[in-house]
């Protein structure tokens, strides 16, 4: 089933797209968002009006010309192939299978238990490649019918990430949104082999590090856990992150006993610790109210053990504001 | 939770095993079990979170999924041979239908999925409850049907969940993870000699219930719940660190510890009943469970990782958890090995 749902998500291209056909209107749309991690940034369910596809057009243009290097040379043809399509597919999960049983006897993170233990640091994503920016999903309220645009791509010299793009809070008209005016880059579940769900443990780590490079402008940072109900998939741990705007990278440490609880867009009154043995995957967000142009450039996201941070919770559930919690 | 809410709860669910245990009618056995997964669902969720929430979730699908399949059984009995009682030999459409059910509810493979989330999403001492108490009832149930059971279908289940127990926890290490797949791997144990020796599998459980309470008393006193908190106990409790290795190894099964017993029981009894290549499939396979010990043993007690000045100021504070059964629990899970033909005798 799996399988099939990657395949349909797109068949083998090699860097370069072919022209859509016009026969197949539902794998129309799947080559456009899968083929264009590096060409185009993957844009959440948009709208399926015309002139949305005309402005994505124009856009997928105006950032073509930005990423000129990317296009592939004239010696590569472009190949669609089906029977080689499935069957790498089905080699590629066996090898991930195999790798993953090797990793699973070797240890935790298919690394020896001492080793893991006393890891005090680690970098969990990095930018110097285009296939680090496969590992993210840019979303935006175009979703909902706005008008912000977010692009992402590599930085100078394949050393960063830029996340760029122009945030509109302009209400669409759509008769039942009241707001409207955000962007966000999330990154994308880790997968083993046949799709099958990962999360990370950052369980003996403590604090979340980034270097990053933005405007000025107040970003938060939302993290989500692991879980199989659907209900709990609106549920995000989040805090701001401020950028300065300089010229000089700065070194964001927030500790995640920092981070407070939301459900649904909402702060809630009960609050609960972020628990680290089961995380999903993070997210910038930003949704400052101020029109006009962004940018947040990314060098490296990582964890670590600050010794000096003994705190567990920063915030506390009081009977007035949840009696529930005290029965 | 307010003392007499908590004294309410726990009364239901040792009430609920109670009627499982006492009954002789297969509704009251339904209603038994019934009672004490209602009563255990608030337990799960004492420290309220949507981590526990999540766990309590999972829990309550895979009990009631098996109640319903128990109760299922029940009916086609009534309706093949007309008795709810429970002595009667069953049909053995509904024996092997009863016999899933039971697997579902201790967790056995291929029907463990739910085990080690649900204890990873609860807290250590609602866990200690999850993975000692709550497998009475469902073993009383196979003890009292075992003379109806088939015993190939048995059999596999135990093999394939001693293999899981093994392999899943390998390369964990969150604790709670650890002891739901010890916990896996120990049931595969008991209901593989339940055909073969029923009271044997009630000797298994004791030793199993008294080295899993000692273990989680252990990890409740310091408060640890990952193997890097149980690696830096050398620096808070150099006592309770050398305890957690005598368990550790116990659970492993190695002599002279009192885990060793069952495994060495059960080894015999499958071995006199023609079964030696599954007695040495299931020995060979404990040897994983073995690794993961030893691991668990190397971080904590074998060697001393590093830590930070801030912990070692922490010998000089008294711990205040209540450790009353903790002493007498260690040494029955060590020291019982000499007792072996007394046991024999008493089950």
């Amino acid at each position: 089933m799996a399988l099939v749902l990657r395949f349909l998500n797109g068949a083998y291209i090699f860097r370069h797209c072919p022209k859509p056909y016009a026969s197949c209107p539902y794998l129309v749309t799947r080559f456009a968002d899968y083929c264009s991690s590096s060409l185009q940034n993957p844009v959440a369910a948009s709208g399926r009006t015309s002139s949305q596809r005309k402005s994505e057009g124009d856009l997928q243009g105006h950032h073509q010309r930005e990423v000129a290097l990317d296009i592939a040379s004239p010696e590569e043809k472009p190949e669609v192939s089906f029977d080689k399509a499935i069957k790498d597919e089905i080699k590629d999960h066996f090898r991930r299978l195999k790798d993953d049983i090797v990793n699973h006897w070797i240890g935790p993170e298919g690394r020896p238990l001492h080793e893991v233990l006393m890891e005090q640091a680690k970098v969990v994503w990095q930018f110097r490649g285009k296939e680090d920016l496969d590992k993210w999903v840019v979303t935006s309220d175009k979703s909902i019918g706005g008008r912000s645009e977010v692009f992402l791509k590599m930085g100078k010299n394949n050393q960063s990430a830029l996340l760029y793009g122009t945030l509109s809070s302009e209400v669409p008209k759509d008769g039942e949104s009241g707001r409207s005016g955000y962007c966000a880059m999330i990154s994308r579940i880790p997968r083993g082999p046949f799709e099958k769900k990962r999360a990370y443990d950052w369980s003996q780590f403590n604090t979340l590090y980034l270097r990053v490079r933005g405007d000025g402008r107040p970003w938060m940072v939302n993290i989500r856990e692991d879980t199989d109900i659907i209900q709990r998939k609106n549920q995000m741990y989040s805090y701001f992150m401020f950028t300065r705007g300089g010229p000089y990278w700065q070194e964001v440490k927030i500790p995640f006993s920092k981070f407070f609880f939301s459900n649904q867009g909402r702060i809630r009154d009960a609050q609960y610790q972020l628990l680290l043995d089961k995380i999903s995957s993070i997210g910038f967000t930003l949704a400052d109210k101020v029109d006009g142009p962004f940018f947040l450039e990314i060098d490296f996201i990582g964890v670590f053990t600050d010794p000096a941070h003994t705190e567990e919770f920063a915030y506390e559930n009081s009977p007035e504001l949840n009696p529930r919690l005290f029965k | 939770m307010k003392p007499l809410v908590l004294t309410t709860i726990m009364s239901t669910v040792i009430l609920g095993t109670i009627t499982v245990l006492m009954s002789s009618h297969w509704l009251m056995i339904w209603i038994g079990f019934e009672m004490n997964m209602l009563a255990i669902i608030p337990v799960l969720m004492k420290s309220f979170n949507p981590r526990t929430m999540e766990a309590s979730t999972k829990y309550f699908l895979a009990q009631a999924t098996a109640s319903m399949l128990l109760m299922l059984g029940v009916i086609i009995n009534l309706l093949l041979t007309g008795q709810w009682t429970v002595l009667n030999t069953p049909h053995p459409i509904t024996s092997n239908m009863m016999t899933v059910a039971m697997a579902m509810k201790l967790g056995l493979s291929p029907f463990h999925f739910w085990m080690p989330e649900v204890a990873q999403g609860i807290s250590l001492s609602s866990g200690m409850i999850l993975l000692t108490w709550q497998k009475i009832a469902p073993l009383s149930v196979l003890y009292q049907i075992s003379p109806s059971v088939n015993p190939n279908l048995l059999m596999t289940m135990a093999a394939m969940s001693v293999l899981v127990g093994g392999w899943g926890g390998l390369n964990q290490t969150q604790l709670r993870k650890i002891l739901a797949y010890s916990s896996i791997a120990h049931m595969g144990w008991m209901v593989a000699v339940t055909t073969y020796n029923p009271t044997l599998m009630l000797l298994n459980l004791t030793i199993y219930i008294m080295m899993t309470l000692g273990t989680f008393m252990l990890f409740i006193l310091s408060s640890s719940t990952t193997t890097l908190s149980l690696s830096h106990m050398w620096n808070k409790t150099p006592l309770i660190t050398s305890l957690v290795l005598a368990i550790m190894l116990s659970l492993g099964g190695l002599p002279p510890l009192s885990g060793f017993i069952p495994k060495w029981m059960i080894t015999y009894e499958l071995t006199k009943n023609n079964m030696v290549t599954a007695a040495m499939f299931m020995a060979m396979t404990a040897l994983l469970n073995l690794y993961f010990y030893m691991r668990l043993t190397y971080a904590t007690a074998l060697t001393m990782f590093p830590s930070t000045n801030a912990m070692k100021m922490k010998w000089q504070f008294e711990n205040m958890k209540n450790t009353t059964l903790m002493s007498p629990l260690i040494v029955s899970s060590t020291m019982l090995l000499p007792l072996t033909p007394m046991m024999l005798a008493m089950f």
